[in-house]
């Protein structure tokens, strides 16, 4: 996106409430005028997968990377919940597996197309790990 | 049948970019009404008011009602 666009009088206000949500399309850390390296989509999934894939992972590890992925404007890649779902697995966490598949569907807000596809994506895995879904459990309504 | 994968990045940005120009637009457009509503004709009301506005008659009109200490009607 190109920032010149906003450089006119009555939106430079605008430009930099938009440069301090972390909602810019694509690069996540981006600023106009940086000339830091920008992160792309894949490397920046890739990073995560890691994170969640480290064997040794802790709980505290566990919630500190969920509630930081949480943080961004974005809703996570299936690759990048399996293997949070998997370090759940790992740290006998069924609560936090069934509280990520929650937080997800949360982040999607009025999108209701990105559930949906995200529990198809990852059927497979729910049903290796044995985690039921919200709706499984009747925890989607109130 | 399987489901196509939808957007799911910068969805906040994209809401934001569209609303907020016209969130500050619509405020503009409100202060401006308020200005132009009620503020002008406002101001022109008092002014109209006080442009023929007697001074010493009304203070000899408020003088007989008797509403000041400082003077007493008169013929008193």
């Amino acid at each position: 996106m190109h920032c010149g666009k906003y450089i006119k009088s009555q939106t430079v206000k605008l430009c930099i409430v938009v440069l301090h949500i972390d909602g810019i399309r694509s690069p996540l850390a981006s600023r106009c005028y940086s000339h830091a390296k920008v992160e792309t989509d894949e490397e920046f999934d890739a990073r995560w997968v890691t994170y969640f894939s480290k064997p040794d992972i802790d709980a505290w590890e566990l919630k500190k990377g969920m509630n930081t992925l949480i943080g961004y404007d974005l809703v996570p890649e299936p690759k990048i919940l399996d293997s949070a779902l998997r370090a759940c697995r790992r740290l006998n966490d069924l609560a936090s597996a069934i509280r990520i598949l929650e937080a997800v569907k949360d982040k999607s807000g009025p999108h209701k197309d990105i559930y949906p596809y995200l529990i198809q994506e990852l059927q497979p895995t729910l049903i290796e790990l044995g985690i039921s879904t919200p709706e499984d459990l009747g925890m989607d309504k109130l | 049948m399987s489901l196509a994968k939808p957007a799911m990045r910068g969805l906040l940005g994209k809401r934001l970019r569209f609303h907020l120009p016209i969130a500050f637009a619509l405020s503009l457009v409100a202060a401006a009404a308020f200005k132009y509503g009620v503020t002008e004709p406002r101001k022109q009301a008092y002014a109209d008011f006080y442009k023929q506005y007697d001074t010493t008659k009304e203070f000899n009109n408020m003088r007989d009602a008797g509403v000041f200490e400082s003077v007493r009607p008169t013929g008193e």
